[in-house]
């Protein structure tokens, strides 16, 4: 073991602990921006430089390894007047202009500058903010970029990189010119980006936002002669409550319900009602295809980040994809058909929004292949926005329930939020379709958790043990593709493209307090919650869905159902 | 793999230049294959040399020095002569792809100033007149 002491206080560290992981152990606060959990050491913005030793020199705590016997002073008069200098400095490069005002930023309620600000205890701004002049990104369907508000701190680099895989950003250009661009400059919707989000959650300035679809759906709101309707994807409700201050993982199902319903949609359903569907087509895909050996192993097809990745690395394996289109898209197939005609709306009035912890659902929704069944994409954080614009708040509302109709779920469809979700809910009816019997133990422990690759066998008769795979995040879903390439044996895998699944998706809300583990680590908790929570815990178990096969769709996997709700792929390449 | 940080990698862009006059994206592709990289850093790697292109230039390059030793020689008023001239501003190339025109950092000259290259070639102490007449030439 290493001693040392910070700030007089004695401190004893493993070997390769850094400065700023020694501090944070006896709870001193170094202030830090282009350093993030998870992501490789940068040391760009000097803001957690300590002195050590008493030497001339300052050290970057997040670069600077623990020694035996440093004296390091995080706080001394000489540190802390550097870090003002190196604050303004960097706040000159952000614009805060009139134009990109404060007020009306992404991060106006979550402004990670204005902590930092607090953090160092600011009290001068010396320079006039630099304007760039630099043109907005507007090419993406799901994610804007506002580059006169970047820093350069690097964090969406290295979170495209490192977590997700890919890395579409990068710097051009040097010194004060320093431009965080992407492949020649193309734009964000010209390049192989899933449109995951992560970048967003990573921007510390709001340099990063999604594509807003709060006014066209105030409109829609606002028009009388309009019928809309919402659905609410599993992982909004353990995060929905977040930015009116409660801890993430509280689950906020019925409010969110009341809400929803003070806004004025005419309709308030539940994503889950579809993705009970979902196991129902996904399920049968998978019995039919492990039987007939065809095409295996059989890789989901919820995540929409998930599927453009495929789509641009993996072209060769598009067969292997589910053909199932996501819960959101069969939301709005059956939206656009069996609600339209039960409830008598004409389509012309008809408008189907969804709420989603996701960027790449907007994308999702504007794929040709999937008509306009859904209108408009909010997601977790513009929902937030617009409940807090009609002065509710959503922790004092009393929980009220979903709309009938495509409204009913079991807790197999709440776990579809999080990483090894998809898995277990497939698993728990896979069984019962191939035994005609029920799973005696339906908590699946092996594929849930943090883990990144996660694996099992599950028993399902003598003759076939099923070989299942889990990987999330796109760095993980790479390495799965390779041990798939590499001739490991699956028949059934679950991607979904952020860590920790639809709970860290790139449209959740941010938290400033929490590390980003912290966060999942509840938000997959108040998921698990609900699941047992339930009586009902399989999909083939939901009344309602039994209902629409009943009236509408005939079968699992009938003509009728595959024309709604199943879809196609484009391999994209690196064009 | 190879490493960005490789002078191999540096080499390999000077060729791809010093064969099309650029760097073309297909070019960048294979390098970001090659290097096992993304093609956006390969990019960005490319981006940070001011010497390198990732556009098409025009068959001259034309370079003035304005640093300081330049500057006080008027490099400005010859870079603005060469503006009108051409019809071109600092990075951009002429519609026929002629001439490009860039504004750059110490050629190596100062005590010649101010000096102008087009391509390879060096010109120092330069006139306004002369520098039309040269650039005239090349027409």
């Amino acid at each position: 073991m290493i001693k040392l002491t910070i700030d007089n206080t004695p401190v004893e560290v493993e070997k390769g602990t850094t400065l700023l992981e020694a501090a944070r152990q006896v709870h001193i606060n170094i202030p830090t921006l282009c350093y993030e959990e998870n992501l490789s050491i940068y040391g760009g913005c000097r803001l957690c430089v300590v002195e050590v030793n008493e030497r001339r020199q300052l050290m970057p705590a997040c670069a600077t390894e623990a020694e035996d016997g440093m004296e390091v002073k995080t706080h001394s008069p000489r540190v802390r007047e550097v870090r003002q200098t190196l604050f303004e400095l960097i706040i000159a490069s952000h614009d805060i202009s009139c134009e990109l005002n404060c007020l009306t930023c992404t991060r106006q309620a979550s402004c990670e500058l204005r902590n930092v600000a607090e953090d160092i205890g600011i009290n001068r701004m010396r320079l006039n903010p630099i304007y760039r002049g630099l043109d907005k990104d507007l090419s993406s369907y799901s994610v804007v970029r506002e580059p006169n508000k970047c820093i350069t701190c690097d964090r969406c680099i290295r979170k495209c990189e490192e977590v997700q895989g890919i890395g579409i950003f990068a710097n051009s250009d040097r010194g004060p010119e320093t431009t965080v661009t992407t492949f020649q400059d193309k734009g964000m919707g010209n390049v192989e980006c899933t449109n995951c989000g992560q970048c967003i959650i990573s921007c510390p300035t709001g340099a990063l936002h999604e594509v807003y679809h709060m006014d066209s759906v105030w409109d829609a709101l606002y028009n009388e002669e309009k019928h809309v309707i919402v659905q609410t994807a599993p992982a909004v409700r353990v995060a929905i409550a977040e930015p009116f201050g409660a801890e993430p993982g509280t689950v906020a199902t019925g409010q969110l319900v009341a809400a929803l319903r003070r806004l004025g949609f005419d309709g308030i359903f539940d994503t889950n009602f579809t993705a009970d569907l979902t196991i129902m087509e996904e399920g049968t895909e998978v019995v039919e295809r492990v039987s007939n050996n065809e095409h295996l192993p059989v890789l989901t097809s919820c995540s929409p980040g998930w599927i453009k990745f495929i789509e641009h690395f993996y072209p060769e394996h598009l067969k292997n994809l589910s053909t199932a289109k996501s819960p959101q898209q069969m939301f709005g197939a059956l939206a656009k058909t069996y609600y339209a005609e039960t409830m008598g709306v004409d389509l012309e009035d008809l408008v189907v929004v969804s709420i989603m912890p996701c960027t790449a659902k907007k994308f999702e929704s504007k794929r040709p292949e999937m008509a306009d069944d859904v209108d408009y994409v909010l997601t977790t954080r513009e929902a937030a926005m617009m409940i807090k614009a009609a002065g509710i708040n959503i922790c004092d509302l009393e929980p009220e329930e979903y709309d009938n109709l495509m409204g009913v779920s079991t807790g197999a469809a709440d776990i579809f939020g999080t990483s090894g979700g998809v898995m277990e809910a497939a698993l728990r009816s896979a069984y019962y379709l191939i035994t005609g019997e029920e799973l005696e133990e339906i908590d699946i422990k092996p594929v849930r958790g943090l883990e990144g690759l996660k694996k099992a066998e599950v028993p399902i008769n003598e003759d076939l043990t099923l070989k299942v795979g889990v990987a999330h995040g796109l760095s993980n879903a790479k390495k799965m593709m390779e041990m798939i390439a590499d001739g490991e044996e699956f028949h059934f895998v679950e991607f979904m493209a952020c860590p920790g699944g639809c709970i860290g998706g790139g449209g959740q809300p941010i938290s400033a307090e929490l590390t980003s583990t912290e966060t999942l680590q509840r938000r997959m908790d108040g998921i698990y919650s609900i699941d047992s929570s339930k009586k009902l815990r399989q999909s083939h178990e939901n009344p309602m869905v039994q209902k629409l096969y009943e009236e509408y769709l005939g079968k699992p996997g009938s003509h009728k159902a595959h024309k709604l709700l199943h879809t196609e792929y484009t391999p994209r390449g690196l064009s | 793999m190879l490493e960005l940080e490789n002078e191999i990698f540096l080499e390999m862009v000077h060729n791809i230049q010093e064969t099309y006059g650029y760097v073309p994206e297909r070019e960048i592709n294979q390098l970001a294959e090659k290097f096992d990289q993304p093609r956006a850093k390969i990019y960005g790697a490319i981006k940070f040399y001011s010497m390198f292109y990732t556009e098409p230039t025009g068959k001259y390059v034309i370079r003035i020095c304005d640093s300081l030793s330049c500057h006080l020689n008027d490099s400005h008023d010859l870079l603005l002569a060469v503006e009108n001239f051409l019809g071109l501003k600092n990075g951009e190339t002429s519609p026929d792809q002629l001439f490009t025109l860039e504004v750059v950092e110490c050629l190596g000259h100062c005590g010649e100033g101010p000096v102008m290259m087009v391509n390879d070639k060096m010109y120092t102490e330069l006139s306004k007149g002369r520098a039309l007449e040269i650039l005239k030439e090349c027409q």
